[in-house]
Protein backbone atom coordinates (compact mmCIF):
# COMPACT_ATOMS: atom_id res chain seq x y z
CA UNK A 1 0.00 0.00 0.00
CA UNK A 2 2.83 2.58 0.96
CA UNK A 3 4.32 1.95 -2.66
CA UNK A 4 0.86 2.61 -4.23
CA UNK A 5 0.71 5.81 -2.40
CA UNK A 6 4.48 7.13 -3.46
CA UNK A 7 3.35 6.26 -6.80
CA UNK A 8 0.45 8.23 -6.33
CA UNK A 9 2.02 11.01 -4.96
CA UNK A 10 4.60 10.92 -7.46
CA UNK A 11 2.31 11.32 -10.33
CA UNK A 12 0.23 14.18 -8.60
CA UNK A 13 3.65 15.94 -8.31
CA UNK A 14 4.53 15.34 -11.37
CA UNK A 15 1.22 16.35 -12.68
CA UNK A 16 1.22 19.51 -10.55
CA UNK A 17 1.02 22.20 -13.66
CA UNK A 18 -1.49 20.86 -16.09
CA UNK A 19 -3.55 20.54 -12.37
CA UNK A 20 -2.50 24.26 -11.18
CA UNK A 21 -4.20 25.16 -14.88
CA UNK A 22 -7.33 23.23 -14.12
CA UNK A 23 -7.37 25.03 -10.80
CA UNK A 24 -6.93 28.92 -12.67
CA UNK A 25 -10.62 28.34 -13.81
CA UNK A 26 -11.62 27.49 -10.55
CA UNK A 27 -10.07 30.72 -9.15
CA UNK A 28 -11.75 32.69 -12.00
CA UNK A 29 -15.39 31.62 -11.29
CA UNK A 30 -13.81 32.65 -7.34
CA UNK A 31 -12.75 35.82 -8.83
CA UNK A 32 -16.48 36.66 -10.91
CA UNK A 33 -18.55 35.32 -7.97
CA UNK A 34 -16.67 38.60 -5.94
CA UNK A 35 -17.13 40.80 -9.16
CA UNK A 36 -20.50 39.94 -10.57
CA UNK A 37 -23.59 40.58 -9.06
CA UNK A 38 -24.82 36.26 -7.70
CA UNK A 39 -28.47 36.98 -8.95
CA UNK A 40 -28.05 38.81 -11.94
CA UNK A 41 -24.94 37.05 -13.54
CA UNK A 42 -26.52 33.44 -11.76
CA UNK A 43 -26.97 31.94 -15.18
CA UNK A 44 -23.51 32.75 -16.61
CA UNK A 45 -22.01 31.49 -13.17
CA UNK A 46 -23.67 28.14 -13.57
CA UNK A 47 -22.36 27.90 -17.51
CA UNK A 48 -18.97 28.25 -16.45
CA UNK A 49 -19.15 25.60 -13.52
CA UNK A 50 -20.79 23.56 -16.02
CA UNK A 51 -17.51 23.91 -18.11
CA UNK A 52 -15.54 23.45 -15.13
CA UNK A 53 -17.01 20.09 -15.13
CA UNK A 54 -16.06 19.04 -18.56
CA UNK A 55 -12.56 19.94 -18.54
CA UNK A 56 -11.97 18.29 -15.27
CA UNK A 57 -13.14 15.24 -17.45
CA UNK A 58 -11.50 15.96 -20.53
CA UNK A 59 -8.15 16.49 -18.09
CA UNK A 60 -8.99 12.89 -16.18
CA UNK A 61 -9.27 11.63 -19.64
CA UNK A 62 -5.69 13.19 -21.16
CA UNK A 63 -3.89 12.18 -17.28
CA UNK A 64 -4.79 8.43 -17.89
CA UNK A 65 -4.21 8.15 -21.80
CA UNK A 66 -0.59 9.67 -21.41
CA UNK A 67 0.43 8.66 -17.90
CA UNK A 68 2.23 5.45 -18.57
CA UNK A 69 3.33 6.81 -22.34
CA UNK A 70 5.11 9.47 -20.71
CA UNK A 71 6.62 7.28 -18.07
CA UNK A 72 7.95 4.42 -20.57
CA UNK A 73 9.27 7.83 -22.87
CA UNK A 74 11.36 9.00 -20.43
CA UNK A 75 12.31 5.64 -19.45
CA UNK A 76 11.73 6.67 -15.65
CA UNK A 77 9.16 3.39 -15.36
CA UNK A 78 12.45 1.25 -15.46
CA UNK A 79 13.60 2.93 -12.14
CA UNK A 80 10.32 2.77 -10.45
CA UNK A 81 9.70 -0.99 -11.81
CA UNK A 82 12.95 -2.23 -10.63
CA UNK A 83 12.46 -1.59 -7.11
CA UNK A 84 9.65 -4.32 -5.06
CA UNK A 85 6.30 -2.83 -7.13
CA UNK A 86 4.23 -5.31 -8.95
CA UNK A 87 2.37 -3.93 -11.99
CA UNK A 88 -0.67 -3.89 -10.53
CA UNK A 89 0.79 -1.25 -7.44
CA UNK A 90 1.74 0.70 -10.45
CA UNK A 91 -1.51 0.87 -12.24
CA UNK A 92 -3.13 1.45 -8.90
CA UNK A 93 -0.28 4.27 -8.21
CA UNK A 94 -1.56 5.92 -11.35
CA UNK A 95 -5.50 5.75 -11.12
CA UNK A 96 -5.31 6.78 -7.44
CA UNK A 97 -2.91 9.74 -8.66
CA UNK A 98 -5.66 10.79 -10.81
CA UNK A 99 -8.53 10.19 -8.51
CA UNK A 100 -6.36 12.71 -6.23
CA UNK A 101 -6.13 15.14 -9.07
CA UNK A 102 -9.79 14.78 -9.90
CA UNK A 103 -10.55 15.05 -5.86
CA UNK A 104 -8.18 18.54 -5.96
CA UNK A 105 -9.90 20.14 -8.25
CA UNK A 106 -13.25 18.60 -7.62
CA UNK A 107 -13.27 19.58 -4.34
CA UNK A 108 -11.71 23.10 -4.94
CA UNK A 109 -14.86 23.36 -7.29
CA UNK A 110 -17.18 22.59 -4.75
CA UNK A 111 -16.13 24.99 -2.44
CA UNK A 112 -16.24 27.75 -4.71
CA UNK A 113 -19.56 26.60 -5.80
CA UNK A 114 -21.10 25.98 -3.13
CA UNK A 115 -20.34 29.84 -2.40
CA UNK A 116 -20.99 31.38 -5.84
CA UNK A 117 -24.04 29.24 -7.15
CA UNK A 118 -25.35 29.13 -2.93
CA UNK A 119 -25.55 33.09 -3.25
CA UNK A 120 -27.29 32.76 -6.61
CA UNK A 121 -30.23 30.52 -4.64
CA UNK A 122 -29.01 26.85 -5.27
CA UNK A 123 -28.59 24.49 -2.55
CA UNK A 124 -25.24 23.86 -1.07
CA UNK A 125 -26.28 19.88 -0.52
CA UNK A 126 -27.07 19.66 -5.22
CA UNK A 127 -23.42 21.39 -5.63
CA UNK A 128 -21.90 18.25 -3.25
CA UNK A 129 -24.26 15.88 -5.00
CA UNK A 130 -23.17 17.02 -8.25
CA UNK A 131 -19.41 17.33 -7.48
CA UNK A 132 -19.52 13.45 -6.55
CA UNK A 133 -21.37 12.43 -9.76
CA UNK A 134 -18.46 14.78 -11.62
CA UNK A 135 -15.37 12.65 -9.43
CA UNK A 136 -17.04 9.56 -10.41
CA UNK A 137 -17.24 10.70 -13.85
CA UNK A 138 -14.05 11.83 -14.24
CA UNK A 139 -12.39 8.80 -12.19
CA UNK A 140 -14.69 6.50 -14.71
CA UNK A 141 -13.10 7.94 -17.70
CA UNK A 142 -9.72 7.86 -16.25
CA UNK A 143 -9.98 3.92 -15.62
CA UNK A 144 -10.85 3.94 -19.46
CA UNK A 145 -8.06 6.10 -20.58
CA UNK A 146 -5.40 3.71 -18.32
CA UNK A 147 -6.84 0.67 -19.92
CA UNK A 148 -6.17 2.18 -23.58
CA UNK A 149 -2.95 3.02 -22.41
CA UNK A 150 -1.60 0.28 -21.68
CA UNK A 151 -2.24 -1.07 -25.35
CA UNK A 152 -1.76 2.23 -27.37
CA UNK A 153 0.03 5.58 -27.77
CA UNK A 154 -1.97 8.51 -25.81
CA UNK A 155 -3.68 9.76 -29.48
CA UNK A 156 -5.33 6.43 -29.95
CA UNK A 157 -5.81 5.76 -26.50
CA UNK A 158 -7.54 9.32 -26.19
CA UNK A 159 -9.55 8.30 -29.10
CA UNK A 160 -10.56 5.04 -28.04
CA UNK A 161 -11.54 6.88 -24.63
CA UNK A 162 -14.16 8.93 -26.23
CA UNK A 163 -15.05 6.68 -28.60
CA UNK A 164 -15.95 4.16 -25.29
CA UNK A 165 -17.52 6.64 -23.39
CA UNK A 166 -19.34 8.66 -25.90
CA UNK A 167 -20.94 5.13 -27.52
CA UNK A 168 -23.31 4.35 -25.14
CA UNK A 169 -24.83 8.77 -25.03
CA UNK A 170 -25.27 8.10 -28.94
CA UNK A 171 -26.96 4.96 -28.41
CA UNK A 172 -29.24 6.46 -25.61
CA UNK A 173 -30.53 9.14 -27.98
CA UNK A 174 -31.24 6.48 -30.32
CA UNK A 175 -32.28 3.27 -28.39
CA UNK A 176 -33.64 4.07 -24.86
CA UNK A 177 -31.88 6.14 -21.72
CA UNK A 178 -30.54 2.68 -20.40
CA UNK A 179 -28.19 2.59 -22.67
CA UNK A 180 -26.42 5.19 -21.32
CA UNK A 181 -26.05 3.23 -18.06
CA UNK A 182 -23.11 0.87 -20.11
CA UNK A 183 -20.71 3.01 -19.26
CA UNK A 184 -22.14 6.04 -17.24
CA UNK A 185 -19.43 8.54 -17.43
CA UNK A 186 -21.60 10.63 -19.80
CA UNK A 187 -24.53 10.24 -17.77
CA UNK A 188 -22.89 11.36 -14.22
CA UNK A 189 -21.49 14.49 -15.96
CA UNK A 190 -24.85 14.70 -17.86
CA UNK A 191 -26.44 15.44 -14.21
CA UNK A 192 -23.88 18.47 -14.16
CA UNK A 193 -24.95 19.86 -17.33
CA UNK A 194 -28.66 19.28 -16.84
CA UNK A 195 -28.46 21.15 -13.67
CA UNK A 196 -30.58 24.37 -13.15
CA UNK A 197 -31.64 26.66 -10.44
CA UNK A 198 -35.28 25.94 -10.94
CA UNK A 199 -35.86 22.18 -10.78
CA UNK A 200 -34.03 19.62 -8.53
CA UNK A 201 -33.29 16.19 -9.59
CA UNK A 202 -32.55 13.32 -7.51
CA UNK A 203 -29.25 11.72 -6.78
CA UNK A 204 -28.65 9.14 -9.41
CA UNK A 205 -27.25 6.35 -6.52
CA UNK A 206 -26.72 3.48 -8.87
CA UNK A 207 -25.34 5.20 -11.52
CA UNK A 208 -22.26 5.84 -9.15
CA UNK A 209 -22.16 2.12 -8.07
CA UNK A 210 -22.03 1.28 -11.12
CA UNK A 211 -19.56 3.63 -12.23
CA UNK A 212 -17.44 2.08 -8.98
CA UNK A 213 -17.51 -0.98 -10.22
CA UNK A 214 -16.75 -0.48 -13.60
CA UNK A 215 -13.97 1.54 -12.22
CA UNK A 216 -12.79 -1.48 -10.31
CA UNK A 217 -12.84 -3.79 -12.97
CA UNK A 218 -11.34 -1.60 -15.74
CA UNK A 219 -8.21 -0.98 -13.25
CA UNK A 220 -8.34 -4.81 -12.60
CA UNK A 221 -8.08 -5.52 -16.19
CA UNK A 222 -5.75 -2.88 -17.03
CA UNK A 223 -3.33 -3.99 -14.29
CA UNK A 224 -3.76 -7.58 -15.80
CA UNK A 225 -2.84 -6.23 -19.88
CA UNK A 226 -0.24 -4.04 -18.14
CA UNK A 227 1.61 -7.27 -16.71
CA UNK A 228 1.91 -8.89 -19.59
CA UNK A 229 3.17 -5.88 -21.59
CA UNK A 230 6.89 -5.09 -21.98
CA UNK A 231 7.97 -1.87 -20.80
CA UNK A 232 11.76 -1.50 -21.49
CA UNK A 233 11.17 -1.47 -25.74
CA UNK A 234 10.79 1.60 -28.13
CA UNK A 235 6.79 3.06 -27.40
CA UNK A 236 6.40 4.65 -30.41
CA UNK B 1 27.65 -21.84 -3.39
CA UNK B 2 24.08 -20.92 -4.14
CA UNK B 3 22.58 -19.39 -7.68
CA UNK B 4 21.73 -16.01 -7.50
CA UNK B 5 20.85 -15.09 -11.31
CA UNK B 6 20.36 -17.58 -13.58
CA UNK B 7 18.99 -17.67 -16.98
CA UNK B 8 18.09 -21.31 -19.05
CA UNK B 9 18.08 -21.05 -22.72
CA UNK B 10 15.92 -17.97 -22.54
CA UNK B 11 15.65 -16.59 -26.03
CA UNK B 12 13.92 -12.84 -27.06
CA UNK B 13 12.71 -11.52 -29.50
CA UNK B 14 11.47 -7.95 -30.93
CA UNK B 15 8.67 -7.74 -33.66
CA UNK B 16 9.66 -5.19 -36.37
CA UNK B 17 6.66 -2.99 -37.28
CA UNK B 18 6.76 -4.25 -41.14
CA UNK B 19 6.76 -7.68 -40.48
CA UNK B 20 9.88 -9.79 -39.60
CA UNK B 21 11.50 -10.07 -36.63
CA UNK B 22 15.30 -9.65 -34.35
CA UNK B 23 16.51 -11.65 -32.07
CA UNK B 24 17.64 -10.16 -29.56
CA UNK B 25 18.78 -12.77 -27.57
CA UNK B 26 19.01 -16.52 -28.69
CA UNK B 27 19.28 -19.71 -26.37
CA UNK B 28 20.54 -17.95 -23.31
CA UNK B 29 21.96 -20.26 -20.28
CA UNK B 30 23.79 -18.41 -17.58
CA UNK B 31 24.18 -18.42 -13.94
CA UNK B 32 25.45 -16.65 -11.65
CA UNK B 33 26.68 -17.38 -7.68
CA UNK B 34 26.26 -15.68 -4.90
CA UNK B 35 28.94 -13.00 -3.93
CA UNK B 36 30.66 -13.21 -7.36
CA UNK B 37 31.30 -9.83 -8.97
CA UNK B 38 30.22 -11.08 -12.95
CA UNK B 39 31.29 -9.02 -15.98
CA UNK B 40 28.83 -8.98 -18.88
CA UNK B 41 30.48 -8.17 -22.20
CA UNK B 42 29.09 -7.49 -25.48
CA UNK B 43 29.02 -4.72 -28.57
CA UNK B 44 26.47 -2.65 -28.76
CA UNK B 45 23.32 -4.69 -29.83
CA UNK B 46 24.86 -8.03 -28.32
CA UNK B 47 21.65 -8.39 -26.36
CA UNK B 48 23.23 -7.31 -22.73
CA UNK B 49 20.18 -4.71 -21.78
CA UNK B 50 17.83 -7.46 -22.83
CA UNK B 51 18.79 -9.48 -20.63
CA UNK B 52 19.18 -7.98 -17.75
CA UNK B 53 15.97 -6.53 -18.46
CA UNK B 54 14.33 -9.77 -19.05
CA UNK B 55 15.97 -10.88 -15.30
CA UNK B 56 14.39 -7.42 -14.14
CA UNK B 57 10.94 -8.24 -15.42
CA UNK B 58 10.68 -5.42 -18.01
CA UNK B 59 10.34 -7.89 -20.44
CA UNK B 60 8.89 -11.38 -20.85
CA UNK B 61 11.47 -14.11 -22.80
CA UNK B 62 9.86 -15.15 -25.94
CA UNK B 63 10.96 -18.56 -24.70
CA UNK B 64 13.22 -20.02 -21.57
CA UNK B 65 12.99 -19.34 -18.19
CA UNK B 66 14.92 -17.42 -15.45
CA UNK B 67 15.14 -16.98 -12.00
CA UNK B 68 16.83 -14.42 -9.86
CA UNK B 69 17.51 -14.88 -6.03
CA UNK B 70 15.47 -18.16 -6.58
CA UNK B 71 11.82 -16.52 -7.44
CA UNK B 72 10.77 -15.99 -11.25
CA UNK B 73 12.17 -13.12 -13.32
CA UNK B 74 9.03 -10.19 -12.35
CA UNK B 75 8.72 -11.41 -8.93
CA UNK B 76 8.20 -8.16 -7.70
CA UNK B 77 8.59 -9.12 -3.68
CA UNK B 78 12.32 -10.52 -4.55
CA UNK B 79 13.42 -6.87 -6.26
CA UNK B 80 13.31 -5.55 -3.04
CA UNK B 81 16.64 -7.43 -2.29
CA UNK B 82 17.97 -6.06 -5.79
CA UNK B 83 19.39 -3.02 -6.94
CA UNK B 84 19.65 -1.84 -10.62
CA UNK B 85 20.80 0.87 -12.36
CA UNK B 86 19.77 1.45 -15.74
CA UNK B 87 21.94 2.57 -18.89
CA UNK B 88 21.57 6.62 -19.20
CA UNK B 89 19.30 6.12 -16.40
CA UNK B 90 16.51 8.60 -16.32
CA UNK B 91 15.18 10.25 -12.83
CA UNK B 92 12.60 12.80 -11.63
CA UNK B 93 13.75 15.95 -11.29
CA UNK B 94 14.08 16.76 -7.85
CA UNK B 95 16.01 17.01 -4.92
CA UNK B 96 18.61 14.02 -4.90
CA UNK B 97 17.68 13.50 -1.30
CA UNK B 98 14.04 13.42 -1.94
CA UNK B 99 14.67 11.51 -4.49
CA UNK B 100 16.58 8.48 -3.19
CA UNK B 101 14.17 8.68 -0.62
CA UNK B 102 10.98 7.91 -2.86
CA UNK B 103 13.05 5.10 -4.47
CA UNK B 104 13.85 3.36 -1.01
CA UNK B 105 10.31 3.93 -0.28
CA UNK B 106 9.39 1.51 -3.01
CA UNK B 107 11.49 -0.89 -1.49
CA UNK B 108 9.62 -1.05 1.50
CA UNK B 109 12.24 1.59 3.58
CA UNK B 110 10.78 4.05 6.07
CA UNK B 111 11.65 6.34 8.62
CA UNK B 112 14.99 6.78 10.32
CA UNK B 113 16.68 3.46 8.74
CA UNK B 114 15.72 5.17 5.68
CA UNK B 115 16.90 8.56 6.13
CA UNK B 116 20.06 7.21 7.32
CA UNK B 117 20.60 4.97 4.51
CA UNK B 118 19.31 8.10 2.02
CA UNK B 119 22.61 10.01 3.22
CA UNK B 120 24.91 7.17 3.83
CA UNK B 121 24.63 6.21 -0.33
CA UNK B 122 24.65 10.06 -1.07
CA UNK B 123 27.84 10.39 0.83
CA UNK B 124 28.97 7.05 -0.86
CA UNK B 125 28.54 8.40 -4.30
CA UNK B 126 30.19 11.51 -3.03
CA UNK B 127 26.75 13.52 -3.72
CA UNK B 128 25.96 14.50 0.10
CA UNK B 129 27.02 18.17 -0.23
CA UNK B 130 24.57 18.63 -3.68
CA UNK B 131 21.84 16.24 -1.49
CA UNK B 132 19.45 19.68 -1.50
CA UNK B 133 20.23 20.69 -5.03
CA UNK B 134 17.48 19.11 -7.80
CA UNK B 135 18.89 16.70 -10.22
CA UNK B 136 17.27 18.22 -12.96
CA UNK B 137 20.39 20.45 -12.94
CA UNK B 138 22.87 18.14 -12.53
CA UNK B 139 25.41 16.97 -14.89
CA UNK B 140 25.28 13.48 -16.64
CA UNK B 141 28.01 12.18 -14.79
CA UNK B 142 25.77 13.34 -11.06
CA UNK B 143 22.73 11.89 -12.13
CA UNK B 144 24.67 8.53 -12.76
CA UNK B 145 26.02 8.89 -9.29
CA UNK B 146 22.23 9.80 -8.11
CA UNK B 147 21.36 6.58 -10.16
CA UNK B 148 24.17 4.63 -8.14
CA UNK B 149 22.69 6.14 -4.73
CA UNK B 150 19.22 4.81 -5.82
CA UNK B 151 20.56 1.54 -6.74
CA UNK B 152 22.50 0.71 -3.49
CA UNK B 153 19.96 2.24 -0.72
CA UNK B 154 18.14 -0.94 -0.13
CA UNK B 155 21.23 -2.73 0.83
CA UNK B 156 20.69 -5.13 -2.24
CA UNK B 157 22.12 -8.64 -2.29
CA UNK B 158 22.21 -8.19 -5.73
CA UNK B 159 23.42 -5.82 -7.88
CA UNK B 160 23.01 -5.17 -11.58
CA UNK B 161 24.54 -2.49 -13.40
CA UNK B 162 24.04 -1.58 -17.20
CA UNK B 163 26.89 0.47 -18.21
CA UNK B 164 27.24 2.20 -14.50
CA UNK B 165 30.36 4.19 -15.87
CA UNK B 166 29.68 5.10 -19.10
CA UNK B 167 28.93 9.15 -18.42
CA UNK B 168 31.73 9.19 -15.41
CA UNK B 169 35.21 11.17 -14.88
CA UNK B 170 38.24 9.04 -14.37
CA UNK B 171 37.73 10.37 -10.57
CA UNK B 172 34.15 9.36 -10.37
CA UNK B 173 35.27 5.83 -12.17
CA UNK B 174 37.84 5.33 -9.81
CA UNK B 175 34.88 6.02 -6.62
CA UNK B 176 32.43 3.33 -8.73
CA UNK B 177 35.09 0.94 -8.81
CA UNK B 178 35.78 1.42 -5.08
CA UNK B 179 32.04 1.24 -4.44
CA UNK B 180 31.87 -2.31 -6.40
CA UNK B 181 34.82 -3.57 -4.50
CA UNK B 182 33.38 -2.64 -1.18
CA UNK B 183 30.32 -4.13 -2.40
CA UNK B 184 32.64 -7.68 -3.16
CA UNK B 185 33.93 -7.62 0.51
CA UNK B 186 30.38 -7.55 2.26
CA UNK B 187 29.40 -10.46 0.00
CA UNK B 188 27.05 -8.83 -2.30
CA UNK B 189 27.00 -10.41 -5.85
CA UNK B 190 27.29 -7.53 -8.51
CA UNK B 191 26.26 -8.16 -11.95
CA UNK B 192 28.28 -5.50 -14.25
CA UNK B 193 27.24 -4.72 -17.70
CA UNK B 194 30.28 -2.80 -19.28
CA UNK B 195 31.90 -1.35 -22.24
CA UNK B 196 35.04 -0.32 -19.92
CA UNK B 197 36.90 -3.70 -20.68
CA UNK B 198 39.42 -2.45 -18.37
CA UNK B 199 37.49 -1.52 -15.20
CA UNK B 200 35.95 -4.97 -16.26
CA UNK B 201 39.26 -7.08 -16.07
CA UNK B 202 40.28 -5.16 -12.58
CA UNK B 203 37.11 -6.35 -10.54
CA UNK B 204 35.35 -9.10 -11.59
CA UNK B 205 35.96 -12.70 -10.71
CA UNK B 206 33.78 -14.27 -13.88
CA UNK B 207 33.28 -12.50 -17.18
CA UNK B 208 30.92 -13.70 -20.19
CA UNK B 209 30.85 -11.95 -23.77
CA UNK B 210 27.68 -12.19 -25.57
CA UNK B 211 27.81 -11.43 -29.72
CA UNK B 212 24.59 -11.49 -31.69
CA UNK B 213 22.46 -12.83 -28.85
CA UNK B 214 24.76 -15.99 -28.38
CA UNK B 215 27.23 -16.18 -25.44
CA UNK B 216 30.55 -16.54 -27.20
CA UNK B 217 32.65 -16.96 -23.78
CA UNK B 218 32.08 -17.68 -20.46
CA UNK B 219 34.74 -18.18 -17.36
CA UNK B 220 36.68 -16.94 -14.72
CA UNK B 221 38.75 -13.59 -15.73
CA UNK B 222 42.16 -14.82 -14.97
CA UNK B 223 41.70 -18.36 -16.84
CA UNK B 224 40.22 -15.92 -19.90
CA UNK B 225 43.25 -13.23 -19.87
CA UNK B 226 45.45 -16.50 -19.90
CA UNK B 227 43.78 -18.17 -22.98
CA UNK B 228 45.79 -16.90 -25.13
CA UNK B 229 48.07 -20.16 -24.91
CA UNK B 230 51.44 -18.59 -25.85
CA UNK B 231 54.65 -18.34 -24.45
CA UNK B 232 57.54 -15.74 -24.89
CA UNK B 233 61.23 -17.17 -24.84
CA UNK B 234 64.37 -14.99 -24.89
CA UNK B 235 67.21 -17.37 -25.61
CA UNK B 236 71.21 -16.61 -26.47
CA UNK B 237 73.59 -18.77 -27.83
CA UNK B 238 71.76 -20.04 -30.82
CA UNK B 239 71.06 -18.31 -34.43
CA UNK B 240 67.97 -16.11 -35.17
CA UNK B 241 67.25 -18.91 -37.82
CA UNK B 242 66.50 -21.65 -35.25
CA UNK B 243 63.03 -20.95 -34.50
CA UNK B 244 60.92 -18.85 -37.45
CA UNK B 245 59.51 -15.88 -36.62
CA UNK B 246 62.30 -14.85 -33.76
CA UNK B 247 64.27 -11.68 -33.75
CA UNK B 248 67.59 -10.76 -32.26
CA UNK B 249 68.28 -7.71 -30.13
CA UNK B 250 71.75 -7.44 -28.12
CA UNK B 251 72.27 -11.47 -28.94
CA UNK B 252 69.38 -11.86 -27.11
CA UNK B 253 66.98 -14.09 -29.68
CA UNK B 254 63.25 -13.93 -28.75
CA UNK B 255 60.22 -15.78 -30.08
CA UNK B 256 56.93 -17.22 -29.18
CA UNK B 257 55.38 -20.39 -29.35
CA UNK B 258 52.09 -22.03 -28.40
CA UNK B 259 52.08 -23.31 -24.57
CA UNK B 260 52.00 -26.88 -26.39
CA UNK B 261 55.57 -26.91 -27.59
CA UNK B 262 56.96 -24.73 -24.94
CA UNK B 263 58.94 -27.96 -23.23
CA UNK B 264 59.98 -29.05 -26.69
CA UNK B 265 61.00 -25.23 -27.57
CA UNK B 266 63.13 -25.13 -24.60
CA UNK B 267 65.25 -28.08 -24.88
CA UNK B 268 65.65 -27.58 -28.50
CA UNK B 269 67.54 -24.47 -27.38
CA UNK B 270 69.31 -26.16 -24.96
CA UNK B 271 70.19 -28.87 -28.11
CA UNK B 272 71.76 -26.47 -29.76
CA UNK B 273 74.17 -24.83 -26.80
CA UNK B 274 71.84 -21.74 -25.84
CA UNK B 275 70.70 -21.02 -22.45
CA UNK B 276 67.38 -19.81 -21.97
CA UNK B 277 67.55 -15.76 -20.53
CA UNK B 278 63.53 -15.87 -19.58
CA UNK B 279 60.07 -17.55 -20.03
CA UNK B 280 56.84 -15.52 -20.11
CA UNK B 281 53.47 -16.71 -20.62
CA UNK B 282 51.92 -14.50 -22.43
CA UNK B 283 48.87 -12.40 -21.72
CA UNK B 284 46.18 -11.16 -23.75
CA UNK B 285 44.20 -8.27 -22.43
CA UNK B 286 40.07 -8.21 -22.30
CA UNK B 287 40.13 -6.10 -24.93
CA UNK B 288 41.85 -8.30 -27.38
CA UNK B 289 39.93 -11.27 -26.12
CA UNK B 290 36.70 -8.73 -26.74
CA UNK B 291 37.74 -8.11 -30.28
CA UNK B 292 38.82 -11.77 -31.02
CA UNK B 293 35.29 -12.91 -30.20
CA UNK B 294 33.23 -10.54 -30.99
CA UNK B 295 34.13 -9.41 -34.45
CA UNK B 296 35.01 -13.60 -35.62
CA UNK B 297 32.66 -16.52 -35.79
CA UNK B 298 30.26 -16.30 -32.89
CA UNK B 299 31.54 -19.75 -31.30
CA UNK B 300 32.16 -20.49 -27.45
CA UNK B 301 35.94 -19.77 -26.58
CA UNK B 302 37.72 -23.30 -26.20
CA UNK B 303 39.59 -23.59 -23.49
CA UNK B 304 37.01 -21.69 -20.77
CA UNK B 305 34.81 -22.77 -17.68
CA UNK B 306 31.38 -23.02 -20.02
Amino acid sequence: MRQVALIAINFVREQRWPILVLMLWVVLLAILGLVWDPHRAREDFLFIFKQLGVYGVAFAVFFGASAIHNERKTRRILAVLSKGVSRTQYISGLLIGIAVAVAIFSISMGVTGSWVLGEAGARAGQIWSLIVCLMLACVLSAAVAVLFSTLLNPLFATLATAITLGVPAVAALHFGSRWARAIPAYSLLDQLLQFSFTKSSATPRSLMALAVLESIALWLCASWIFSQRDVAVAVD
Amino acid sequence: MSVVLEFENVSKEYRRLRGGRIVALADFTLQVERGETFGFLGPNGAGKTTAIHLAMGFMKPTAGRGTMLGKPFGHAATRRKVGFLAENVALYPRPAEQLVRFYGGLNGMYGSQLRSRVNEMLDAVGLLQEARRNVGKFSRGMVQRVGLAQALVNDPELLILDEPTSALDPLARVQVRELLLRARDSGKTVFLSSHLLSEVEKVCDRVAILNQGRLVALGKTSELLQSGGQTEIIARGIAVSAFSGATMDDGLVRFTVPNSSQRASLERVWSLGGEIVSVNPQHRSLEQIFLQLTTGKPEVEKGTAV
